[in-house]
């Protein structure tokens, strides 16, 4: 036995007025789960103690509860010294308890009917992967889009998306799912972060579910109009001004030594709404030494079809995207943009490397920028901290770039899954809950590594909203401004001087 | 006082069922087509019971080459012949269209190739029938189960324990609740199913939920009800043994179905000297008391158990066929699919319960069961994926038993009754010992003595225990503790129950072993029969003198 110390949120309606913190120490064995550690305050400090369980081995979901912010089965989550219980972001009956019975009574099941054979093997397979569900609500509780929008929520999708695929149900319920709420999902995929099940509700669930609303001709008027000039143009931004294609060379030598050799797909909004953004990180490979090749017939990654279910094109675009950085034998494809780089990695098949440019200067290692002492906050796109995984590399960057980086809680800022355009409201919901956080920090500059975000994030923080590679660029100029040197790094050279 | 509930305290329906695991959920779908029916659980619907962390499958003869007199020959041997015949031939008759059953309401389990249901070996059994999801096949029928019971107009209770019977005369006519803030109330019925499953949690390492403690066994029993052979304690042979708090969590036997290996510490495949024949897949029993016997001489590993071991499986087969297995260990440090996992036995499921006619009807009028809480089904060692099968069919039987039963009209005065059970939640607000001090006592004790090998002595001393601990009154130190309270109750009844069946049992069949006692007689024609206990005496069953 070992004693630990941690907190509990406790609330009991009838007697506090709001949540409370309480610490406890109590005596746990080796190897404690969270719930052990929940036993053993109610028979060491407090009876009273409520909670949920019953299988003790993952698979009920009734002990879902929140350790240090983040939702995990208490009976499978090691319990550890200064851990903070909270009960899910749900209204709280007791203590740990929320509720749930309101969530689960009305999902819908399979229609009863009489026995006609079993699956066939591609109908099992199609089901399964979102079968495993134990309806523990940590995704519930953690939707941003439910949250503020009229949205049944990730559970309920998941289970329309369980009928569609059935063969034994032939009910059509896309006009349903798209009254549920279907199009506020902004893909930001933290539902499958804390699903204890690893269910990819977003791919796996809601873009599949906006297929079938597809085909049914329930596509969103605004949604419709990006597919549209994608399938006109190859690109979902309309040409307002001049784009990086337009303006750079296929290839971009490094100033000094070549350290490596990369593709740059530049996505349709650094092409072709923020081009100085991806200029500026181009000038920033070249002080560090990386060639660039950019392929000028490349077009849309397909993004903002596959998120919004307007897929039958995509094929197309991928052969192409694919086929331009193969023709010209690149083993690494680099992209700025979270969306594109997620889409790349999660929904493309590449024979070539995809890495996010926060990735690839942490491989590469870059001349150390000078550092200010401005206090920033950091937002996390989704698309790369949930679509890519990359958390740490703009954080080791930024630590570079001030002496007063400040955490802040990663959620989805609204922009993605075709919500901005479609459902402005949501997204601005969303937008103003993050200028709130942005607040908290008390930051100064808000960073973030995604086209999308900082132009959504714009609309509503109070504070200057900075892509991360430009910070990189500006603390560089800075560098030179002091040292009175320029190697002439920021001279990319234009198309026409090919 | 305790709070009885103002007001509508007292509800009335056609069949309550209590217990919300496979056969509750099962009977509560088949009664709602006759009449108004309400599902009673201690936990939110479908979320407590075994059922859902049931693992390996569900038996049922599908193939043209198996047959259901196979299935039933095996269940007889498996169970030593201590089964009620008929109620294991139901069993193997009928579990295939429960199966199909569950295909029509939705179901995925696993297809071998197009539209054929997979099927894989289990112990003790001639044919690989064991039909599966996975190793999360109870699961599956449980998200079917609640999935149907959304579809209908079923009133669920949820979190709201049965604590009694509520008894009108001699005829169960329902049930006396205590939801979670401690308050009572009455469920009137015109029938009633109990389905409240297992009861292994009186043991210190068992593989069931919270919720098995035995519940239905106690309310059984306190309101006059036959039981049969309570000693029969299945122990799985594979259960977790590391971290401590772990120790007993289920290894399922897919794990050996899917050509899992046992081996000692020193490394041999022990299983050669115990059974040569069946290896790893003989029953239960048998591969329980083969691990034992390794440990207790010596042979076991660090942590107290024996090696399991699939390292030889493809790590692409373990993640596809066993992938909670995978999970689990993982969240505990272990990578099956690069290591041997530790294992020793864990108390699992209890083949003794409500005696029960093919139709599911108890010694009580009014009262029916199904499930874990009745006895003769599966003898005196169960096979693995028969319980899932038992859910499905007794369930089924249990429902349109209950359902078709006719209207009664009540002559009990129900609020005398509450007040009843109100001055005795009383009396455990005034009590003596907190509700986790007396099971920490009595879980041992069952553990040492009432587990796996057994002698009247330790059989004797487990129960002076069991005397002592029903002598201290259980405290509430708050009115939601009160549940917690009468629990404790029911398990010290129901530890008795076994223990008094396992001193009435002198020989040694199935999972049953007395140690003390040489036999000159295998199970098949041992001279007994079912141990049969009630509040009216105890008794075993000799063949010989009842034939």
């Amino acid at each position: 036995m070992k004693p630990i110390t941690f907190t509990i949120e406790r609330f009991d309606p009838e007697t506090d007025a709001a949540p409370h913190v309480e610490t406890y120490t109590v005596d746990v064995n080796e190897g404690a789960r969270v719930l052990h550690a929940l036993h053993a305050v109610r028979e060491q400090c407090d009876p009273s103690l409520t909670y949920r369980y019953c299988c003790m081995t993952g698979q009920c979901g009734s002990c879902s509860v929140r350790v240090d912010g983040e939702p995990v089965l208490a009976c499978m989550h090691e319990a550890y010294d200064g851990m903070r219980v909270a009960p899910l972001n749900l209204p709280v009956e007791r203590d740990l308890a929320v509720e749930m019975k309101s969530y689960l009574k009305d999902l819908a099941g399979i229609t009863p009917s009489a026995f006609t054979g079993y699956l066939t093997s591609e109908a099992n397979e199609e089901i399964r992967p979102i079968r495993d569900c134990i309806e523990c609500l940590a995704c519930v509780s953690e939707c941003p889009a439910l949250a503020v929008a009229d949205f049944t929520g990730p559970l309920s999708m998941r289970q329309e998306m369980r009928i569609a695929l059935d063969p034994r149900d032939e009910r059509n319920r896309a006009a349903l799912t798209v009254k549920d709420g279907l199009f506020t999902c902004t893909t930001c995929q933290r539902c499958l972060e804390v699903c204890p099940k690893h269910i990819a509700i977003p791919g796996k669930a809601i873009e599949k579910l906006r297929e079938i609303a597809h085909r049914e001709g329930l596509t969103l008027p605004k949604h419709q109009t990006v597919a549209d000039m994608v399938r006109a143009t190859g690109r979902s931004v309309d040409r307002i001004m001049p784009t990086v294609l337009e303006q750079v060379p296929e290839v971009i030598e490094p100033v000094g030594e070549v350290r490596g050799e990369v593709g740059f797909f530049v996505g349709c909004m650094y092409n072709g709404r923020l081009p100085d953004t991806a200029l500026k990180m181009l000038a920033v490979l070249r002080r560090n030494g990386i060639r660039v090749i950019i392929p000028p017939e490349q077009v849309c990654c397909g993004s903002p079809l596959i998120r919004t279910g307007q897929t039958e094109f995509v094929r197309e675009l991928k052969r192409i995207n694919i086929g331009c950085f193969v023709d010209r034998g690149i083993d690494t494809v680099i992209t700025t943009c979270a969306g594109c780089g997620s889409t790349l990695k999660n929904d493309y098949d590449t024979p070539f490397r995809v890495l996010d440019i926060n990735e690839l200067l942490e491989e590469y290692g870059i001349e150390t920028p000078v550092s200010s002492s401005v206090p920033m906050t950091y937002h996390d796109p989704c698309h790369l901290r949930r679509g890519q995984h990359v958390t740490e590399e703009p954080r080791t960057l930024l630590r570079k770039l001030t002496d007063d980086f400040r955490e802040m809680p990663a959620r989805c800022c609204g922009a993605g899954g075709g919500v901005r355009s479609g459902q402005p409201d949501v997204a601005a919901d969303l937008g103003r809950e993050r200028r709130d956080a942005i607040a908290k920090t008390g930051a100064e500059m808000v960073v973030t590594s995604c086209p999308f975000c900082e132009f959504h994030i714009s609309e509503h923080a109070d504070v200057p909203v900075v892509n991360i590679i430009t910070l990189l660029f500006e603390a560089y100029e800075k560098m030179d401004e002091a040292s009175g040197e320029d190697s002439g790094w920021k001279d990319i050279p234009c198309r026409d001087s090919e | 006082m305790v709070n009885i509930m103002p007001g509508d305290h007292v509800t009335d329906c056609h069949v309550l069922v209590i217990g919300s695991g496979g056969a509750g959920c099962r009977a509560a779908l088949e009664a709602s087509r006759y009449g108004e029916t309400v599902l009673l659980s201690r936990t939110l619907t479908g979320k407590g019971g075994c059922t859902i962390m049931a693992e390996g499958g569900y038996n049922a003869v599908l193939n043209e080459e198996d047959s259901t007199t196979l299935h039933f020959e095996d269940t007889m041997r498996g169970g030593g012949y201590l089964n009620d015949p008929a109620l294991a031939k139901v069993l193997v008759t009928e579990s295939p269209d429960r199966f199909r059953d569950l295909t029509a309401w939705g179901s995925v389990f696993d297809v071998e190739h197009d539209c054929v249901p997979a099927q894989r070996p289990f112990g003790g059994q001639r044919f690989c029938r064991t039909c599966y999801a996975g190793d999360r096949s109870g699961h599956e029928m449980i998200q079917t189960l609640t999935e149907q019971i959304r579809n209908t107009d079923i009133r669920q209770v949820q979190e709201t324990s049965a604590i009694d019977f509520l008894m009108d005369g001699k005829r169960v006519a329902g049930a006396i609740t205590l939801d979670r803030d401690g308050h009572l109330g009455a469920i009137t019925a015109d029938a009633t199913v109990v389905a409240t499953g297992g009861a292994t949690r009186c043991y210190d390492i068992s593989t069931n939920c919270a919720a098995g403690t035995g519940d239905g066994f106690a309310l059984g029993y306190r309101a006059g009800a036959t039981l049969i052979d309570m000693e029969m304690v299945q122990f799985h042979p594979t259960g977790a043994v590391y971290p401590p708090d772990s120790r007993g969590r289920l290894i399922t036997e897919a794990v050996r179905g899917e050509g899992g290996v046992l081996k000692n510490s020193l490394g041999e495949r022990f299983m050669e000297r115990y059974d040569p024949e069946r290896m790893e897949l003989s029953t239960r029993d048998v591969v329980a008391r083969s691990i034992a016997t390794e440990i207790l001489e010596g042979r076991g590993t660090e942590h107290g158990g024996v090696y399991l071991d699939v390292t030889h499986l493809s790590a692409e087969e373990i993640e596809r066929r066993l992938p909670i297995m995978l999970d689990q260990f993982l969240h505990f440090g272990v990578d099956i699919r690069i290591q041997p996992m530790e294992v020793a036995p864990t108390a699992h499921h209890l083949m003794g319960g409500l005696k029960i006619t093919p139709d599911t009807a108890t010694t009580l009028p009014g009262l029916f069961a199904c499930g874990e809480v009745t006895g003769g089904v599966h003898g005196a060692n169960r096979l693995g994926g028969n319980a899932l099968a038992d859910t499905q069919v007794f369930g089924k039987r249990a429902g349109e038993a209950a359902g078709k039963s006719p209207k009664i009209s009540l002559s009990v005065d129900v609020d005398a009754v509450l007040a009843i059970e109100a001055a005795r939640c009383d009396a455990y607000c005034n009590g003596t010992t907190p509700p986790h001090e007396i099971l920490r006592d009595l879980t041992r004790v069952m553990w040492d003595h009432a587990g796996i090998f057994r002698t009247k002595t330790g059989l004797q001393e487990a129960e002076a225990t069991v005397s002592r601990l029903q002598m201290l009154i259980p405290k509430a130190a708050n009115r939601r503790m009160l549940n917690e309270c009468c629990t404790v109750t029911n398990m010290l009844t129901v530890a008795r129950l076994i223990i008094q069946g396992a001193l009435l049992r002198e020989e040694s069949r199935g999972a049953h072993v007395r140690t003390d006692i040489t036999q000159s007689w295998t199970a098949e024609n041992s001279p007994f029969g079912h141990t049969v206990q009630s509040l009216f005496g105890t008794t075993i069953e000799d063949r010989r003198r009842d034939a």
